[in-house]
């Protein structure tokens, strides 16, 4: 019985190449409220995918549940990471296993300098990016290194979020809402660090009010609706579409 | 009132004050990163304590003050793991209560296993004369025997026994290892930063709850140490925890739920409190003042605790947000 339970997903390889990363079926509760009802997406290797929706669709909490959040909380489907069964991780193995997520919000930690946000990412089991590297990437984190990080403006604080997440040895960057509550210049210049995590070749999923910036970040779209996949498909073909932009994301 | 007898009356208000910050320290630490108010910790104080007495007596006492505090560190973290772990999703009122039934759990065992008295505790021979203060010029007696301080600005000389004195000085040395591993290592920058946002440290790949688990391990530790040292000064008896847990918890909140500095400073000044009191209670000649000061003695705690509270609800350090 196990060993049939344990051979499925290699079966998969055999059959077609398993991708880098896919949910299958997956449910999750708030609570009492079913908010995430089935989503099933694949993300290949190095690819950035656009998850997005309206408000209330499930992004955020589909995001959480790949990072395997306590809430929602997974009660049943399939999470794949580069072969590795997250669903069956509490969230600390997750983020071992690879999985980043930059929260809403940010959640820089308060009272802890920008260098020490930093190193609390990298005490876990396999650390990324040195410190090094991540100041020469983000001089305006070096300059600041000393500061009491939440006293940084709004992009600057999402810029150490970024940076946080390439401090530890990732293999899915989850975003979720990387743009929010910032300015237009601001904006444009975390879109520059994203561009370059795409040129690092760092898959990704992003979730973003701003949709128009997400799919031109992104190569895919997958578009959640009532806590499902209502659409997916490059990311081109929804900027073309105004049809299908306007059926799913009011734009 | 000389300067002598307000001297011994700080050194005292000191040693009284250690006693409240080691178990209030332990209170306000868990309390701050665990979110749970354990009303067991004068239990802890009170196993430490009945512990030592018999580590002591076996052993020897050198061995029972390494001993004790690993002991209570070990109960700790099987008490977390065991019991409180199941509590901090539930509110605050099950956690009181949980950590209430083990402390009259561990009462109870104690008293059926070794009766409600007193048992004697005595101290090592070491640690059993005064330590002898004098100040300028004063004619000590070449045949007092132990430490002699001098102490410039006093009279004459003074007494003050040799093992509050020590309490003194393990709370102290406990306290700066404490804010030293909290300040100055990873293991405490993890930990501050997880007081904070513990989900966050999840999402970095940090394993917190086997952090908070050491953590509380730590707390109960430091109840250890409380009752080796202060074991053979408060006495050690069934009711001694639930004694002690009270004008602790006072401590805790006149300092500030969650706050370590609150909780030393409001240590130190309830044990002023009291000791003051009762200084002055022995030292005027009036009556009536002598009999108002008498009773003032068994409240000061809690006319101190009632007075800071009406200036500052949240206690001297407290934040906003905590425990409300």
């Amino acid at each position: 019985m196990t060993i049939a339970a344990e051979a499925r997903p290699a079966d998969a390889v055999a059959s077609a190449p398993a991708p880098f990363f896919a949910a299958r079926d997956v449910h999750a509760y708030y609570g009492e409220s079913y908010i995430v009802q089935g989503v099933d997406f694949e993300v290949r290797e190095k690819e950035i995918v656009a998850l997005l929706g309206r408000n209330g669709a499930g992004k955020t909490s589909t995001l959480r549940t790949i990072a395997r959040a306590a809430q929602p909380s997974l009660k049943s489907g399939e999470i794949w990471l580069g072969g590795m069964p997250l669903h069956r991780m509490s969230t600390h193995e997750a983020a071992r296993a690879g999985v980043q997520l930059v929260p809403e919000d940010r959640r820089i930690i308060p009272g802890l300098t920008v260098e020490q946000n930093l190193i609390v990412a990298q005490v876990a089991e396999r650390p990324g990016w040195p410190l090094a590297q991540i100041y020469e990437h983000f001089p305006r984190l070096a300059e600041r290194r000393r500061q009491d990080a939440i006293t940084m403006s709004g992009g600057e604080q999402q810029m150490l979020a970024v940076a946080r997440a390439l401090a530890r040895d990732l293999k899915l960057l989850l975003l979720d809402e990387p743009y929010e509550g910032l300015a237009p210049t601001i904006v444009r210049e975390i879109e520059s660090i994203l561009q370059e995590v795409k040129r690092i070749g760092i898959t990704t999923i992003i979730v973003e009010q701003n949709a128009i910036a997400a799919l031109q970040l992104a190569d895919r779209a997958v578009i959640l609706d009532m806590g499902t996949v209502a659409y997916q498909g490059p990311a081109q073909e929804v900027l073309d579409n105004a049809d299908l932009r306007h059926q799913y994301l009011a734009i | 009132m000389t300067i002598n007898s307000i001297f011994l009356m700080v050194l005292t208000g000191l040693q009284l004050g250690a006693i409240y910050a080691l178990i209030a320290l332990g209170l306000t630490l868990i309390f701050g990163t665990l979110g749970v108010v354990n009303f067991a910790h004068g239990a802890l104080y009170l196993i430490a304590a009945y512990c030592a007495v018999f580590a002591a007596q076996s052993l020897g006492f050198g061995l029972a003050i390494v001993l004790v505090p690993i002991i209570l560190f070990i109960f700790g973290i099987a008490m977390e793991r065991g019991l409180i772990r199941f509590f901090y999703q539930r509110p605050h009122t099950d956690q009181i209560l949980v950590t209430f039934g083990i402390a009259i759990v561990v009462e109870e065992v104690l008293k059926w296993m070794f009766g409600a008295n007193n048992i004697p505790f005595a101290l090592p021979s070491w640690g059993a004369g005064q330590v002898l203060f004098y100040g300028l010029g004063a004619n000590v007696p070449a045949a007092i025997p132990g430490i002699r301080v001098p102490m410039p600005f006093l009279e004459g000389f003074a007494f003050f026994p040799a093992w509050r004195l020590l309490l003194i000085i393990v709370t102290a040395v406990t306290i700066f290892a404490l804010f030293a591993l909290l300040q100055f290592t990873r293991f405490g920058l993890v930990l501050r930063a997880g007081m904070r946002d513990p989900e966050m440290l999840r999402f970095l790949g940090v394993n917190v709850t086997i952090r908070f688990s050491i953590l509380f391990g730590i707390g109960a530790m430091i109840a250890g140490i409380a009752g080796v040292f202060g074991g053979p000064v408060t006495q050690v008896s069934p009711t001694v925890g639930m004694a002690l847990l009270v004008p602790s918890f006072l401590v805790v909140v006149i300092g500030g739920m969650g706050s370590m500095l609150g909780a030393l400073v409001a240590a130190l000044l309830l044990g002023m409190a009291s000791s003051f009191t009762t200084g002055f209670a022995a030292a005027v000649g009036d009556p009536t003042a002598k009999m108002a000061l008498t009773a003032l003695q068994q409240i000061v705690v809690y006319l101190v605790a009632v007075v800071v509270l009406l200036i500052r609800p949240r206690g001297l350090f407290g934040k906003k947000g905590i425990f409300e």
